[in-house]
């Protein structure tokens, strides 16, 4: 006979233990990996002691990759075998990352699907396989730091980015091994680290210039909560394209008419190097000569600095403002700089001068976005108490369908709070149609064509009726993870179809798990056994989460018979869960879920009640003190 | 989802007056403290059909909070509730001269790709714009407040003209960040 577990009403009987989760910051030009350890975020160092991993992958040896400085330090010798920047390249297809790979030198395959690949002497190689390998670094490095694997990961992204290229982020992490519990938005994670440090109240503005993507969002802080009112930015604009247009001006001032690859890349670390020095001397001197023998050496001087960058830095402004009317704000309290590219003197002029407000730097630019993630990694895990940090956040890009005369219908415009749902409905246009296709795009343009295609279904079994007869209801659902399911259902029959959204530039699901057989050996773990454990551990989860509401509230909200029928549920459960029938624990688990829905619905009316009576007593503390 | 709570109406929810004037503060507030309950993040650890169900409840606050926060979207409910339909709201009659400076302030906007400076201008439509809407809304309170549904909805189309007029400035304003 099995020994009974006896615990403490409302304790569970497994012992609490930490997981082990960390933020991500996967940049373009470099990564980092934080963790909280004693209630403390900081970004984990290598061996050698430095936090940054710069974000390059060098395939010249077939035997593997190489990631960070050692790759960056090949850039030059072997240009086409050195991916720099690779997020400029998630989630895009061929035809739109042509413009960007010519100016890197980068030899694009050709793949069926549509998505970027890279030809390289180790064979083709995609955004999300050299993501994924920097990924795989960091991971490592958190393993060895934190002497355990890594039960969960926060990765950042830029705010801007749509579904493709989140979907390609979360792909690169699957591969690299890594759970992901959430991606969240750098500007977010950014506020997230300043906020909880400072303890700031009101609305803030994060300005977040990286080396390829700019971002801008308001949010308003209030006790813990942080409510993201509006995003917006820019996906192809960085301090990559300052270094870009110091490039083109030495390219055109000493007339270098064509340059190899390798005196590219070699230009591109110069300009750099000058970009950077800049930001604190008032000349530089580039190098040239030693680049391009002959050329000679060319002097930049900050004020000519500034002029090139200028039209690039006004381009940021405009999204600012646009910003802060989607946000249906007047003025901000603070900013935060965020992003190596704010280092910048005139970028932090031009901001401060925008906002009327000296922006605030005290966190390392370059730290703070993945020191945000590794708080809201801690939050997700389940390591901190109740009540501390929420942040609402909100849809960065227009979810919509394709109407008749290829226009777009916005269903849920962007900046909409997620989760949300919303319904619209649609009818026929012509006589007797009995399917209607639906093709849900994403974006702010008028015309689907404009748009980012994300999905395409079909709703069959309309019943022919006169042209405008037929309503059909269309739900756009958006989780807290700003995953997108999509369904239609014909309401006079009830006819219904649906589609969870995985965009078209992303990988197959079929095509993960063939990378992560060939490429990481702990992917072919008995499959059974980690069906077992899985089913397990969610018997587990609805076990211990019973335990506790149920020593909470089960005196006031249920009668005897339903606490009672709620316990032999359980008992049920917990005796299958101690064998291994896989099958029996899942059907217990779901049943007992069922059963205890009308418990945990009476608790969140409880909640809500609770919240609000909360309110009142603040307000009147209020009107007191006043 | 059988709940008590689905069948609330907005203004119930966050414990309100049925009235248009709100009190953004407080219903900010308000929406805040029900989400540190019921958002799905607090239920991370959770099992799966609870956070089904904060994922449900918090969709549900959070459309009531963008209905009521939204003064178009907040006008509109409130017909709504006052059992007016959608198709009755828009089948009101339009006053021509509202129509005219309409038609005059969208050709305003066409033109403004062919001008030398078409940020400062832009910004300063969106001004004008943003001043008619408000307009029409302290009309449509006035209107609503005496029962006269007929003259807010009237309101209530104005203040969608105007919206969607405000939405097309956006679309420019993204064309020329593109350019």
């Amino acid at each position: 006979m099995a020994l009974m577990q006896i615990a403490e009403p409302g304790q569970s009987p497994v012992p609490h233990q930490e997981k082990r989760a960390v933020g991500i910051d996967l940049g373009t030009t470099n990564s980092l990996v934080a963790t909280v350890r004693g209630g403390r975020a900081d970004v984990l160092p290598d061996a050698d002691g430095s936090v940054m991993l710069p974000s390059v992958v060098n395939y010249s040896d077939t035997s593997g990759a190489l990631v960070g400085a050692r790759a960056l330090a090949m850039a030059s010798e072997h240009p086409e075998d050195t991916l720099v920047s690779v997020k400029r390249f998630m989630g895009r297809g061929r035809a739109d990352a042509q413009r960007d790979a010519q100016r890197s030198h980068y030899r694009l395959g050709d793949s069926e699907s549509g998505m970027v690949s890279f030809v390289t002497s180790s064979g083709d190689v995609s955004p999300v396989q050299a993501s994924a390998e920097i990924l795989a670094v960091l991971r490592e490095r958190a393993r060895e730091t934190l002497g355990g694997d890594i039960d969960g990961a926060v990765i950042t992204v830029p705010a801007y980015f749509d579904e493709a290229q989140r979907q390609a982020t979360k792909d690169a992490a699957t591969l690299a091994g890594l759970r992901v519990l959430r991606l969240l938005n750098e500007p977010t994670a950014a506020a997230v680290a300043y906020g909880l440090d400072a303890g700031e109240e009101g609305v803030i503005a994060v300005y977040d210039l990286g080396g390829g993507t700019f971002d801008i969002s308001i949010l308003r802080l209030h006790r813990g909560v942080f409510e993201v009112l509006a995003t917006g930015g820019d996906t192809a604009l960085g301090g990559d394209d300052f270094d870009a247009a110091i490039v083109a001006w030495v390219v055109d001032e000493l007339n270098l008419a064509s340059l190899r690859p390798g005196q590219h890349r070699g230009l591109q670390a110069a300009a750099r190097h000058a970009k950077e020095r800049l930001s604190g001397a008032e000349s530089a001197v580039l190098p040239v000569d030693k680049i391009v023998p002959g050329a000679g050496d060319l002097t930049l001087t900050r004020e000519g600095f500034e002029a090139l960058i200028q039209p690039l830095v006004k381009r940021t402004l405009r999204a600012c403002r646009r910003c802060l009317r989607d946000a249906q704000v007047e003025e901000v309290d603070d900013v935060v700089m965020v992003g190596g590219s704010t280092r910048v003197p005139l970028v932090r002029e031009v901001v401060a001068d925008f906002f009327q407000r000296e922006p605030l730097t005290d966190i390392d630019p370059d730290k703070v976005v993945a020191i945000g993630a590794a708080i809201q990694a801690d939050i997700l895990a389940g390591n901190r108490p109740e009540g501390d940090l929420l942040l609402l956040d909100v849809i960065p890009l227009s979810l919509g369908l394709e109407t008749m005369g290829g226009l777009v219908e916005k269903i849920v415009p962007r900046n909409t709070t997620i989760p949300v749902a919303r319904a619209q409905e649609f009818t026929t246009f012509k006589d007797g149609q009995t399917a209607l296709a639906l093709h849900i795009v994403q974006g702010e343009r008028e015309l689907a064509a404009d748009s980012r295609s994300l999905a395409r279904f079909e709703l069959r079994g309309i019943p022919p009726m006169v042209a405008g007869a037929a309503r059909i209801k269309v739900v756009f659902e958006v989780d807290a993870d700003g995953l997108l399911h999509v369904s239609a259902r014909e309401e006079t029959t009830g006819a219904q179809s649906s589609v969870t959204v995985k965009p078209s530039f992303g990988l197959s699901d079929e095509q993960i798990t063939d990378m992560l057989q060939s490429s990481f050996s702990h992917a072919q773990e008995d499959k059974q056994a980690r069906q077992l454990a899985e089913q397990r551990l969610d018997a587990q989860q609805l076990l211990e989460g019973l335990d506790a509401a149920l020593a909470d509230d089960a005196a006031e909200l249920l009668s005897q018979a339903e606490c009672e029928a709620l316990h032999q549920k359980m008992r049920e459960l917990r005796e299958a869960a101690a064998g291994d029938d896989v099958e029996q624990i899942r059907r217990l688990t779901e049943s007992l879920g069922r059963a205890s829905e009308a418990f945990a619905a009476r608790r969140m009316d409880k909640s809500i009640k609770q919240a609000l009576a909360g309110v009142s007593l603040e307000e009147l503390d209020k009107e007191i003190s006043e | 989802m059988p709940s008590r709570n689905f069948s609330q109406n907005y203004f119930e929810l966050f414990d309100l007056p049925v009235q248009f004037a709100v009190d953004t503060a407080v219903l900010g507030r308000r929406y805040r403290q029900l989400q540190q309950e019921l958002h799905p993040d607090r239920y991370a650890a959770a099992a799966a059909h609870e956070q089904r169900m904060a994922v449900q409840y918090s969709a549900f606050v959070n459309e009531a909070y963008a209905t009521l926060r939204t003064p178009l979207k907040r006008a509109l409910y409130l017909l709504e509730l006052s059992g007016m339909t959608q198709q009755e709201v828009s089948r009101q009659q339009l006053d021509g001269g509202f129509l005219i400076e309409q038609m005059e302030l969208r050709e305003k906007l066409e033109t403004l790709h062919d001008l030398v400076d078409p940020d400062t201008v832009l910004d300063h439509l969106v001004t004008e714009i943003s001043g008619d809407i408000g307009t029409h809304q302290a009309e449509f309170a006035a209107a609503f407040e005496q029962s006269e549904l007929q003259a807010a909805a009237s309101a209530c189309v104005k203040m969608q003209y105007l919206e969607k007029l405000l939405l097309e400035a956006e679309q420019i304003e993204s064309e020329l960040m593109e350019r």
